[in-house]
Protein backbone atom coordinates (compact mmCIF):
# COMPACT_ATOMS: atom_id res chain seq x y z
CA UNK A 1 0.00 0.00 0.00
CA UNK A 2 1.27 2.88 -0.89
CA UNK A 3 -0.29 4.88 1.04
CA UNK A 4 -0.30 8.79 -0.08
CA UNK A 5 -4.38 8.57 -0.08
CA UNK A 6 -4.36 9.78 -3.87
CA UNK A 7 -5.77 6.88 -5.77
CA UNK A 8 -5.25 6.60 -9.87
CA UNK A 9 -8.45 8.08 -12.09
CA UNK A 10 -8.33 5.46 -14.65
CA UNK A 11 -9.90 6.67 -17.82
CA UNK A 12 -10.20 4.51 -21.01
CA UNK A 13 -6.89 5.52 -22.28
CA UNK A 14 -5.30 4.52 -18.83
CA UNK A 15 -7.35 2.23 -17.19
CA UNK A 16 -5.11 -1.24 -18.57
CA UNK A 17 -1.96 0.80 -17.60
CA UNK A 18 -3.49 1.50 -13.53
CA UNK A 19 -5.20 -2.42 -13.70
CA UNK A 20 -1.94 -3.93 -15.11
CA UNK A 21 0.07 -2.53 -11.61
CA UNK A 22 -2.78 -3.25 -9.31
CA UNK A 23 -2.22 -6.71 -10.61
CA UNK A 24 1.46 -6.65 -9.96
CA UNK A 25 2.55 -6.22 -13.76
CA UNK A 26 4.18 -3.03 -15.13
CA UNK A 27 3.09 -2.84 -18.60
CA UNK A 28 3.26 0.00 -20.90
CA UNK A 29 2.05 0.84 -24.69
CA UNK A 30 4.11 -0.42 -27.36
CA UNK A 31 3.59 0.30 -31.06
CA UNK A 32 3.38 -2.76 -33.06
CA UNK A 33 4.26 -1.03 -36.14
CA UNK A 34 7.24 0.76 -35.04
CA UNK A 35 8.72 -1.14 -32.04
CA UNK A 36 8.40 2.79 -30.01
CA UNK A 37 7.04 2.59 -26.34
CA UNK A 38 4.63 5.17 -25.24
CA UNK A 39 4.42 6.60 -21.68
CA UNK A 40 2.10 8.40 -20.20
CA UNK A 41 -1.06 6.31 -21.89
CA UNK A 42 -2.18 7.45 -24.92
CA UNK A 43 -4.29 6.77 -27.78
CA UNK A 44 -1.08 7.62 -30.10
CA UNK A 45 2.01 6.16 -30.16
CA UNK A 46 4.46 8.96 -29.91
CA UNK A 47 6.91 7.26 -32.51
CA UNK A 48 5.15 6.51 -35.33
CA UNK A 49 1.20 8.26 -34.71
CA UNK A 50 -0.51 5.35 -34.92
CA UNK A 51 -2.56 3.53 -33.28
CA UNK A 52 -2.04 -0.09 -33.20
CA UNK A 53 -0.37 -0.69 -29.60
CA UNK A 54 -0.06 -3.43 -27.65
CA UNK A 55 0.43 -3.46 -23.75
CA UNK A 56 3.74 -5.30 -22.60
CA UNK A 57 5.71 -6.20 -19.89
CA UNK A 58 8.89 -3.70 -19.33
CA UNK A 59 11.91 -4.85 -17.46
CA UNK A 60 11.05 -3.02 -14.65
CA UNK A 61 15.08 -1.65 -14.96
CA UNK A 62 15.62 1.95 -14.59
CA UNK A 63 17.78 4.34 -13.12
CA UNK A 64 17.61 7.83 -11.23
CA UNK A 65 17.46 10.85 -13.65
CA UNK A 66 16.01 13.26 -10.86
CA UNK A 67 14.57 13.21 -7.41
CA UNK A 68 13.08 15.65 -5.15
CA UNK A 69 12.20 15.27 -1.36
CA UNK A 70 8.85 17.16 -0.42
CA UNK A 71 8.29 18.46 3.04
CA UNK A 72 5.61 20.50 2.13
CA UNK A 73 1.86 19.05 2.97
CA UNK A 74 0.26 19.31 -0.48
CA UNK A 75 -2.71 17.45 0.73
CA UNK A 76 -4.45 15.99 4.14
CA UNK A 77 -3.22 12.69 2.80
CA UNK A 78 0.08 13.33 2.53
CA UNK A 79 0.79 14.98 5.89
CA UNK A 80 1.61 10.87 6.78
CA UNK A 81 4.08 10.82 4.48
CA UNK A 82 6.47 13.66 4.87
CA UNK A 83 9.41 13.89 4.06
CA UNK A 84 9.28 11.57 1.01
CA UNK A 85 11.57 11.15 -1.69
CA UNK A 86 9.92 11.12 -5.32
CA UNK A 87 12.32 9.74 -8.19
CA UNK A 88 11.92 10.57 -12.22
CA UNK A 89 13.16 7.47 -13.11
CA UNK A 90 14.59 6.86 -16.86
CA UNK A 91 13.52 3.12 -18.09
CA UNK A 92 15.83 0.52 -19.79
CA UNK A 93 13.51 -0.06 -22.47
CA UNK A 94 13.76 3.92 -24.05
CA UNK A 95 16.10 7.04 -23.29
CA UNK A 96 12.80 9.29 -23.21
CA UNK A 97 10.55 8.05 -20.68
CA UNK A 98 11.12 9.40 -17.44
CA UNK A 99 8.73 8.09 -15.27
CA UNK A 100 8.22 9.48 -11.38
CA UNK A 101 7.61 7.67 -8.47
CA UNK A 102 8.02 7.56 -4.43
CA UNK A 103 11.59 6.17 -3.83
CA UNK A 104 10.75 3.21 -0.92
CA UNK A 105 14.63 2.59 -0.08
CA UNK A 106 16.16 4.26 3.00
CA UNK A 107 18.86 5.40 0.95
CA UNK A 108 21.09 8.16 -0.48
CA UNK A 109 19.63 8.85 -4.05
CA UNK A 110 21.95 10.20 -6.64
CA UNK A 111 21.75 10.68 -10.28
CA UNK A 112 22.42 7.06 -12.57
CA UNK A 113 21.13 5.36 -9.24
CA UNK A 114 19.66 1.89 -10.40
CA UNK A 115 16.41 1.26 -9.71
CA UNK A 116 13.88 -1.88 -9.65
CA UNK A 117 10.35 -0.84 -10.80
CA UNK A 118 7.69 -1.96 -7.66
CA UNK A 119 3.73 -2.26 -8.55
CA UNK A 120 2.02 -1.77 -5.69
CA UNK A 121 -1.61 -2.56 -5.01
CA UNK A 122 -3.83 0.26 -3.39
CA UNK A 123 -6.69 -1.02 -3.87
CA UNK A 124 -10.33 -1.55 -5.97
CA UNK A 125 -8.16 -3.34 -8.61
CA UNK A 126 -5.67 -0.69 -9.33
CA UNK A 127 -2.03 -0.38 -8.45
CA UNK A 128 0.64 2.16 -8.33
CA UNK A 129 4.23 2.41 -9.67
CA UNK A 130 6.78 2.73 -6.50
CA UNK A 131 10.87 2.63 -7.38
CA UNK A 132 13.23 0.86 -5.05
CA UNK A 133 16.80 0.66 -5.07
CA UNK A 134 18.98 -2.08 -7.23
CA UNK A 135 22.13 -3.69 -6.88
CA UNK A 136 24.51 -2.07 -9.49
CA UNK A 137 24.76 -4.29 -12.80
CA UNK B 1 9.37 27.14 -39.49
CA UNK B 2 9.85 30.70 -39.40
CA UNK B 3 6.55 32.58 -38.74
CA UNK B 4 5.44 36.31 -39.57
CA UNK B 5 4.82 37.73 -36.38
CA UNK B 6 2.90 41.37 -36.99
CA UNK B 7 6.43 43.20 -35.90
CA UNK B 8 5.98 46.28 -33.89
CA UNK B 9 2.62 46.55 -34.91
CA UNK B 10 0.69 46.72 -31.58
CA UNK B 11 1.52 49.05 -28.94
CA UNK B 12 1.32 48.80 -24.78
CA UNK B 13 -0.43 52.36 -24.22
CA UNK B 14 -1.91 51.90 -20.57
CA UNK B 15 -0.59 50.03 -17.57
CA UNK B 16 -2.74 49.73 -14.09
CA UNK B 17 -2.33 47.89 -10.91
CA UNK B 18 -4.11 47.84 -7.63
CA UNK B 19 -2.08 47.30 -4.09
CA UNK B 20 -0.45 43.85 -3.92
CA UNK B 21 -1.22 42.32 -0.78
CA UNK B 22 -1.77 39.58 1.62
CA UNK B 23 -5.58 40.06 2.49
CA UNK B 24 -7.14 42.40 -0.19
CA UNK B 25 -10.31 42.61 1.61
CA UNK B 26 -12.24 42.68 -1.75
CA UNK B 27 -13.30 40.04 -3.95
CA UNK B 28 -11.71 39.31 -7.29
CA UNK B 29 -14.04 40.71 -9.32
CA UNK B 30 -13.46 43.96 -7.99
CA UNK B 31 -9.49 43.86 -7.96
CA UNK B 32 -9.79 43.46 -11.72
CA UNK B 33 -12.15 45.97 -12.12
CA UNK B 34 -9.87 48.39 -10.43
CA UNK B 35 -6.99 47.77 -12.32
CA UNK B 36 -8.76 48.02 -15.33
CA UNK B 37 -10.19 51.48 -14.74
CA UNK B 38 -6.77 52.53 -13.45
CA UNK B 39 -5.25 50.91 -17.28
CA UNK B 40 -7.69 52.73 -19.36
CA UNK B 41 -6.68 55.94 -17.57
CA UNK B 42 -3.47 55.74 -17.66
CA UNK B 43 -3.98 55.39 -21.53
CA UNK B 44 -5.79 58.34 -21.57
CA UNK B 45 -8.70 56.32 -22.97
CA UNK B 46 -12.49 55.96 -21.58
CA UNK B 47 -13.84 52.48 -21.45
CA UNK B 48 -16.07 53.80 -24.07
CA UNK B 49 -12.77 53.17 -25.91
CA UNK B 50 -12.38 49.66 -25.38
CA UNK B 51 -13.74 46.39 -27.56
CA UNK B 52 -11.87 43.82 -25.69
CA UNK B 53 -11.03 42.15 -23.00
CA UNK B 54 -8.26 39.05 -22.43
CA UNK B 55 -7.36 36.79 -19.13
CA UNK B 56 -6.79 34.12 -18.11
CA UNK B 57 -6.05 31.77 -14.78
CA UNK B 58 -6.75 28.02 -13.75
CA UNK B 59 -9.30 29.20 -11.51
CA UNK B 60 -10.24 32.42 -9.46
CA UNK B 61 -10.71 34.83 -11.76
CA UNK B 62 -13.57 36.79 -13.30
CA UNK B 63 -14.23 36.26 -16.96
CA UNK B 64 -14.53 39.24 -19.63
CA UNK B 65 -18.38 38.60 -19.95
CA UNK B 66 -19.19 39.58 -16.59
CA UNK B 67 -16.63 42.38 -16.09
CA UNK B 68 -17.54 43.75 -19.75
CA UNK B 69 -20.92 43.86 -18.47
CA UNK B 70 -20.15 45.89 -14.83
CA UNK B 71 -18.07 48.07 -17.00
CA UNK B 72 -20.35 48.80 -19.85
CA UNK B 73 -18.21 47.75 -22.11
CA UNK B 74 -21.09 46.99 -24.62
CA UNK B 75 -19.44 46.22 -27.94
CA UNK B 76 -16.92 43.77 -27.08
CA UNK B 77 -15.31 42.37 -30.49
CA UNK B 78 -12.42 40.44 -28.97
CA UNK B 79 -11.95 37.89 -25.82
CA UNK B 80 -9.94 35.51 -24.48
CA UNK B 81 -10.50 33.86 -20.96
CA UNK B 82 -7.52 31.29 -21.08
CA UNK B 83 -7.39 28.32 -18.30
CA UNK B 84 -4.12 28.10 -17.61
CA UNK B 85 -1.57 29.78 -15.67
CA UNK B 86 1.95 31.12 -15.67
CA UNK B 87 3.24 29.42 -19.15
CA UNK B 88 0.11 31.82 -21.22
CA UNK B 89 1.28 35.02 -18.72
CA UNK B 90 2.79 36.24 -22.20
CA UNK B 91 0.90 34.85 -24.77
CA UNK B 92 -2.21 36.71 -23.71
CA UNK B 93 -0.20 40.14 -24.23
CA UNK B 94 0.72 38.54 -27.84
CA UNK B 95 -3.16 37.04 -28.43
CA UNK B 96 -4.39 40.59 -27.94
CA UNK B 97 -1.28 42.20 -30.01
CA UNK B 98 -2.52 39.84 -32.72
CA UNK B 99 -6.11 41.00 -32.24
CA UNK B 100 -5.68 44.89 -32.55
CA UNK B 101 -2.60 44.72 -35.80
CA UNK B 102 -5.65 42.24 -37.35
CA UNK B 103 -8.01 45.10 -36.91
CA UNK B 104 -10.69 42.55 -35.00
CA UNK B 105 -10.52 44.91 -31.96
CA UNK B 106 -9.10 48.11 -31.50
CA UNK B 107 -8.46 48.18 -28.08
CA UNK B 108 -7.94 45.50 -25.84
CA UNK B 109 -7.91 45.15 -21.82
CA UNK B 110 -5.49 42.20 -20.80
CA UNK B 111 -6.03 41.88 -17.40
CA UNK B 112 -5.04 38.98 -14.51
CA UNK B 113 -6.85 39.66 -11.01
CA UNK B 114 -6.73 37.20 -8.16
CA UNK B 115 -7.14 36.51 -4.27
CA UNK B 116 -4.28 34.25 -4.39
CA UNK B 117 -3.59 34.39 -0.65
CA UNK B 118 -6.77 35.14 0.95
CA UNK B 119 -8.73 33.16 -1.44
CA UNK B 120 -8.66 29.29 0.25
CA UNK B 121 -8.96 27.87 -2.90
CA UNK B 122 -5.92 29.56 -4.78
CA UNK B 123 -3.64 28.07 -6.73
CA UNK B 124 -1.21 26.10 -4.78
CA UNK B 125 -2.91 26.33 -1.89
CA UNK B 126 -2.47 23.19 0.01
CA UNK B 127 -6.15 21.99 0.14
CA UNK B 128 -6.67 22.51 -3.37
CA UNK B 129 -3.24 21.81 -5.21
CA UNK B 130 -4.57 18.92 -6.19
CA UNK B 131 -7.69 20.17 -7.88
CA UNK B 132 -6.07 23.07 -9.32
CA UNK B 133 -3.04 20.60 -10.94
CA UNK B 134 -5.43 18.36 -12.66
CA UNK B 135 -6.50 20.57 -15.31
CA UNK B 136 -3.38 19.59 -16.76
CA UNK B 137 -3.53 15.92 -18.51
CA UNK B 138 -0.29 14.33 -17.15
CA UNK B 139 -0.65 14.97 -14.07
CA UNK B 140 -3.03 12.58 -13.42
CA UNK B 141 -0.19 9.72 -13.48
CA UNK B 142 2.26 11.79 -10.73
CA UNK B 143 -0.71 12.54 -8.18
CA UNK B 144 -0.97 8.98 -6.41
CA UNK B 145 2.87 9.45 -5.79
CA UNK B 146 1.75 12.50 -3.99
CA UNK B 147 3.56 14.39 -7.04
CA UNK B 148 0.91 17.40 -7.09
CA UNK B 149 2.44 20.20 -6.78
CA UNK B 150 4.73 22.87 -9.32
CA UNK B 151 7.25 22.92 -6.50
CA UNK B 152 8.02 19.91 -6.82
CA UNK B 153 7.96 20.02 -10.48
CA UNK B 154 10.39 22.43 -11.05
CA UNK B 155 12.42 21.14 -8.21
CA UNK B 156 12.93 17.76 -10.08
CA UNK B 157 14.36 19.58 -13.09
CA UNK B 158 16.16 21.95 -10.73
CA UNK B 159 17.55 17.87 -9.31
CA UNK B 160 19.28 17.15 -12.77
CA UNK B 161 20.58 20.74 -12.81
CA UNK B 162 22.62 20.64 -10.26
CA UNK B 163 23.26 16.48 -10.88
CA UNK B 164 24.98 17.75 -14.46
CA UNK B 165 26.15 20.64 -13.63
CA UNK B 166 27.26 21.25 -10.15
CA UNK B 167 25.08 23.78 -9.49
CA UNK B 168 24.82 24.44 -5.80
CA UNK B 169 22.25 25.94 -3.18
CA UNK B 170 23.74 29.41 -3.25
CA UNK B 171 23.47 29.73 -6.59
CA UNK B 172 19.80 29.23 -6.22
CA UNK B 173 20.07 31.62 -3.03
CA UNK B 174 21.75 33.90 -5.16
CA UNK B 175 18.20 34.73 -7.30
CA UNK B 176 16.65 34.78 -4.35
CA UNK B 177 18.67 37.47 -2.73
CA UNK B 178 19.20 39.49 -5.90
CA UNK B 179 15.31 39.80 -6.25
CA UNK B 180 14.64 40.90 -2.89
CA UNK B 181 17.23 43.34 -3.24
CA UNK B 182 15.24 44.88 -6.11
CA UNK B 183 12.20 44.66 -4.35
CA UNK B 184 13.64 46.97 -1.33
CA UNK B 185 13.43 49.48 -4.68
CA UNK B 186 9.78 48.58 -5.48
CA UNK B 187 6.98 50.33 -3.53
CA UNK B 188 4.85 47.55 -5.03
CA UNK B 189 6.70 44.26 -3.47
CA UNK B 190 4.90 42.84 -0.49
CA UNK B 191 8.38 41.47 0.39
CA UNK B 192 10.74 44.47 1.11
CA UNK B 193 12.34 42.75 4.04
CA UNK B 194 16.11 42.36 3.09
CA UNK B 195 17.36 38.82 2.11
CA UNK B 196 21.20 37.35 3.00
CA UNK B 197 22.44 34.61 2.02
CA UNK B 198 22.19 33.31 5.49
CA UNK B 199 18.58 34.02 5.65
CA UNK B 200 18.21 32.20 2.37
CA UNK B 201 20.39 29.32 3.73
CA UNK B 202 18.47 29.13 7.30
CA UNK B 203 15.12 29.01 5.74
CA UNK B 204 13.11 25.50 6.12
CA UNK B 205 13.00 23.06 2.92
CA UNK B 206 9.50 22.92 0.69
CA UNK B 207 10.72 20.77 -1.95
CA UNK B 208 14.73 19.53 -1.86
CA UNK B 209 16.22 21.12 -3.25
CA UNK B 210 14.01 23.83 -3.24
CA UNK B 211 13.90 26.31 0.13
CA UNK B 212 11.10 28.59 1.12
CA UNK B 213 13.08 31.77 -0.23
CA UNK B 214 12.84 30.32 -3.68
CA UNK B 215 9.60 29.49 -3.99
CA UNK B 216 7.38 32.65 -4.77
CA UNK B 217 4.48 33.24 -2.80
CA UNK B 218 0.64 33.69 -3.31
CA UNK B 219 -0.42 37.23 -3.73
CA UNK B 220 -4.04 39.27 -3.62
CA UNK B 221 -4.38 41.71 -6.55
CA UNK B 222 -4.82 42.59 -10.43
CA UNK B 223 -2.76 43.72 -13.29
CA UNK B 224 -3.99 45.21 -16.62
CA UNK B 225 -2.80 46.09 -19.88
CA UNK B 226 -4.01 48.33 -22.54
CA UNK B 227 -3.19 47.30 -26.25
CA UNK B 228 -4.14 49.06 -29.63
CA UNK B 229 -2.45 48.97 -32.64
CA UNK B 230 1.00 51.06 -32.94
CA UNK B 231 -0.64 53.89 -35.48
CA UNK B 232 -3.20 54.49 -32.32
CA UNK B 233 -0.30 54.38 -30.56
CA UNK B 234 0.97 57.99 -30.88
CA UNK B 235 -1.76 59.91 -28.86
CA UNK B 236 -0.92 58.09 -25.92
CA UNK B 237 0.11 60.02 -22.81
CA UNK B 238 3.18 58.30 -22.37
CA UNK B 239 5.55 56.62 -24.25
CA UNK B 240 4.05 53.67 -26.37
CA UNK B 241 5.71 50.05 -25.83
CA UNK B 242 5.78 48.50 -29.02
CA UNK B 243 4.63 44.34 -28.81
CA UNK B 244 8.19 43.73 -31.36
CA UNK B 245 7.90 40.03 -31.58
CA UNK B 246 6.19 37.20 -30.06
CA UNK B 247 6.20 33.56 -29.34
CA UNK B 248 4.11 31.14 -27.95
CA UNK B 249 4.65 27.14 -27.73
CA UNK B 250 5.67 23.82 -26.57
CA UNK B 251 7.97 22.71 -24.18
CA UNK B 252 9.25 19.69 -22.14
CA UNK B 253 6.74 17.57 -19.82
CA UNK B 254 6.41 13.62 -19.47
CA UNK B 255 4.86 13.83 -22.86
CA UNK B 256 8.43 14.34 -24.29
CA UNK B 257 8.85 12.71 -27.35
CA UNK B 258 12.41 12.03 -27.31
CA UNK B 259 13.71 14.70 -24.94
CA UNK B 260 16.07 12.70 -22.73
CA UNK B 261 17.42 15.18 -20.35
CA UNK B 262 15.57 18.03 -18.00
CA UNK B 263 18.59 19.82 -17.10
CA UNK B 264 17.91 21.02 -21.07
CA UNK B 265 16.50 24.43 -20.39
CA UNK B 266 12.60 24.21 -22.48
CA UNK B 267 13.02 27.99 -23.14
CA UNK B 268 15.50 26.81 -25.64
CA UNK B 269 12.71 25.48 -28.18
CA UNK B 270 11.01 28.76 -27.76
CA UNK B 271 14.15 31.34 -27.87
CA UNK B 272 14.81 30.94 -31.28
CA UNK B 273 11.35 31.68 -32.58
CA UNK B 274 10.62 34.46 -30.39
CA UNK B 275 13.81 36.58 -31.59
CA UNK B 276 13.05 35.70 -34.86
CA UNK B 277 9.53 36.89 -34.72
CA UNK B 278 11.56 40.33 -33.41
CA UNK B 279 14.41 40.41 -35.64
CA UNK B 280 16.89 40.72 -32.86
CA UNK B 281 19.07 38.36 -30.35
CA UNK B 282 19.68 38.25 -26.82
CA UNK B 283 22.73 40.97 -27.36
CA UNK B 284 20.00 43.41 -28.10
CA UNK B 285 18.35 42.91 -24.98
CA UNK B 286 18.37 45.67 -22.28
CA UNK B 287 16.35 43.95 -19.68
CA UNK B 288 14.86 40.67 -18.93
CA UNK B 289 12.00 40.17 -16.70
CA UNK B 290 12.00 36.09 -16.49
CA UNK B 291 8.90 34.23 -14.96
CA UNK B 292 10.31 33.05 -11.70
CA UNK B 293 7.62 31.02 -10.03
CA UNK B 294 10.73 29.83 -8.24
CA UNK B 295 14.68 30.62 -8.47
CA UNK B 296 15.30 27.52 -10.76
CA UNK B 297 13.71 29.41 -13.33
CA UNK B 298 15.66 32.31 -13.81
CA UNK B 299 18.85 30.47 -14.18
CA UNK B 300 17.44 27.90 -16.49
CA UNK B 301 15.73 30.83 -19.05
CA UNK B 302 18.86 32.42 -18.55
CA UNK B 303 20.58 29.88 -20.48
CA UNK B 304 17.80 29.09 -22.33
CA UNK B 305 17.20 32.78 -23.95
CA UNK B 306 20.90 32.62 -24.93
CA UNK B 307 22.57 34.93 -22.57
CA UNK B 308 24.29 31.84 -20.57
CA UNK B 309 26.23 28.65 -21.96
CA UNK B 310 24.35 25.92 -19.85
CA UNK B 311 26.41 25.90 -16.63
CA UNK B 312 27.58 29.04 -16.98
CA UNK B 313 24.92 31.08 -14.85
CA UNK B 314 26.40 30.67 -11.43
CA UNK B 315 29.75 32.41 -12.42
CA UNK B 316 27.58 35.16 -13.90
CA UNK B 317 25.71 35.72 -11.01
CA UNK B 318 28.73 35.84 -8.85
CA UNK B 319 30.17 38.11 -11.23
CA UNK B 320 27.05 39.85 -10.69
CA UNK B 321 26.08 40.33 -14.45
CA UNK B 322 22.46 40.53 -13.65
CA UNK B 323 22.57 43.24 -10.96
CA UNK B 324 20.32 45.89 -11.89
CA UNK B 325 22.52 48.85 -11.29
CA UNK B 326 25.73 47.72 -12.83
CA UNK B 327 24.97 44.22 -14.71
CA UNK B 328 25.25 43.96 -18.59
CA UNK B 329 21.52 42.07 -18.30
CA UNK B 330 19.47 43.15 -15.64
CA UNK B 331 16.68 40.62 -14.60
CA UNK B 332 13.56 40.74 -12.45
CA UNK B 333 13.99 44.37 -11.83
CA UNK B 334 11.15 44.92 -9.88
CA UNK B 335 11.60 41.70 -7.41
CA UNK B 336 9.53 39.18 -9.17
CA UNK B 337 7.04 36.82 -8.82
CA UNK B 338 9.70 35.68 -5.53
CA UNK B 339 9.69 39.33 -4.14
CA UNK B 340 7.14 41.48 -5.78
CA UNK B 341 3.82 39.28 -6.01
CA UNK B 342 2.42 36.63 -7.78
CA UNK B 343 0.28 38.47 -10.34
CA UNK B 344 1.26 35.08 -12.07
CA UNK B 345 3.47 36.89 -14.54
CA UNK B 346 1.29 39.91 -15.93
CA UNK B 347 3.20 42.11 -13.43
CA UNK B 348 6.34 41.03 -15.08
CA UNK B 349 4.81 43.03 -18.40
CA UNK B 350 4.04 46.31 -15.71
CA UNK B 351 7.58 46.67 -15.06
CA UNK B 352 9.16 46.35 -18.18
CA UNK B 353 6.67 49.11 -19.52
CA UNK B 354 7.40 51.62 -16.37
CA UNK B 355 11.35 50.97 -17.25
CA UNK B 356 10.82 51.34 -20.84
CA UNK B 357 8.94 54.54 -20.26
CA UNK B 358 11.81 55.71 -17.62
CA UNK B 359 9.55 55.88 -14.85
CA UNK B 360 11.30 53.31 -12.48
CA UNK B 361 12.38 55.49 -10.29
CA UNK B 362 15.35 54.08 -7.74
CA UNK B 363 14.66 51.23 -9.76
CA UNK B 364 15.61 52.38 -13.41
CA UNK B 365 17.74 50.24 -15.06
CA UNK B 366 20.26 52.72 -17.68
CA UNK B 367 19.76 50.56 -21.27
CA UNK B 368 15.77 50.78 -21.15
CA UNK B 369 14.35 50.39 -24.58
CA UNK B 370 14.67 47.12 -25.48
CA UNK B 371 12.94 44.35 -22.73
CA UNK B 372 12.74 40.69 -23.54
CA UNK B 373 9.61 39.33 -20.78
CA UNK B 374 8.51 35.34 -20.45
CA UNK B 375 6.13 33.32 -19.00
CA UNK B 376 6.44 29.79 -17.66
CA UNK B 377 9.53 28.49 -19.41
CA UNK B 378 7.50 25.51 -20.26
CA UNK B 379 7.51 22.76 -17.61
CA UNK B 380 4.20 21.55 -16.56
CA UNK B 381 1.69 22.53 -18.99
CA UNK B 382 4.76 21.86 -21.61
CA UNK B 383 3.49 25.55 -23.12
CA UNK B 384 5.75 28.65 -22.74
CA UNK B 385 5.39 31.98 -23.97
CA UNK B 386 7.80 35.53 -24.45
CA UNK B 387 8.23 38.19 -26.13
CA UNK B 388 10.41 41.13 -26.81
CA UNK B 389 9.39 44.85 -26.09
CA UNK B 390 10.50 48.04 -27.53
CA UNK B 391 10.02 51.85 -26.85
CA UNK B 392 8.74 53.58 -30.11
Amino acid sequence: MNGTGILPDPDIDSAPYWEALGDGRFEIQHCADCGNWTWPPRPICSGCHGENMRWDAVSGVGEVHGWVVTHQVYAPSLAPLVPYTIVLARIAEQDDILIPGRFMSDMQVYQGMPLRAVPTNVGGGLGVLEWKAAPAP
Amino acid sequence: MATRFPRSQSAIVGIGCTEYTKGSGVSTFTLAARAVKAAVADAGLTLADVDGLCTFGPDDTIAPNYLAQALGISSMNYFLDHKLGGSVAISIVSQAALAVSAGVANCVVVYRALNGRSNKGGIGNSKSAPRTLKAIWDVQFKMPSGYVAAAQELAMAASTHMARYGTTSEDFGRIAVLSRRNALDNERAVMRKPLTMDDYMDSRWIVEPFRLFDCCFETDGAVALVICAADRASDSPHRPVNIRGAAWGGGVNLVNNGRTDMAESPANLIAPKVYSAAGLGPSDIDFAEFYDCFSYTVLSQIEGYGFAEAGGVPDMLRDGCFDRATGELPVNTHGGLLSEGYMQGLNHVYEAVEQIRGDAGMRQVRRRDTALVTGQLGYLSGYSSAVVLEGA
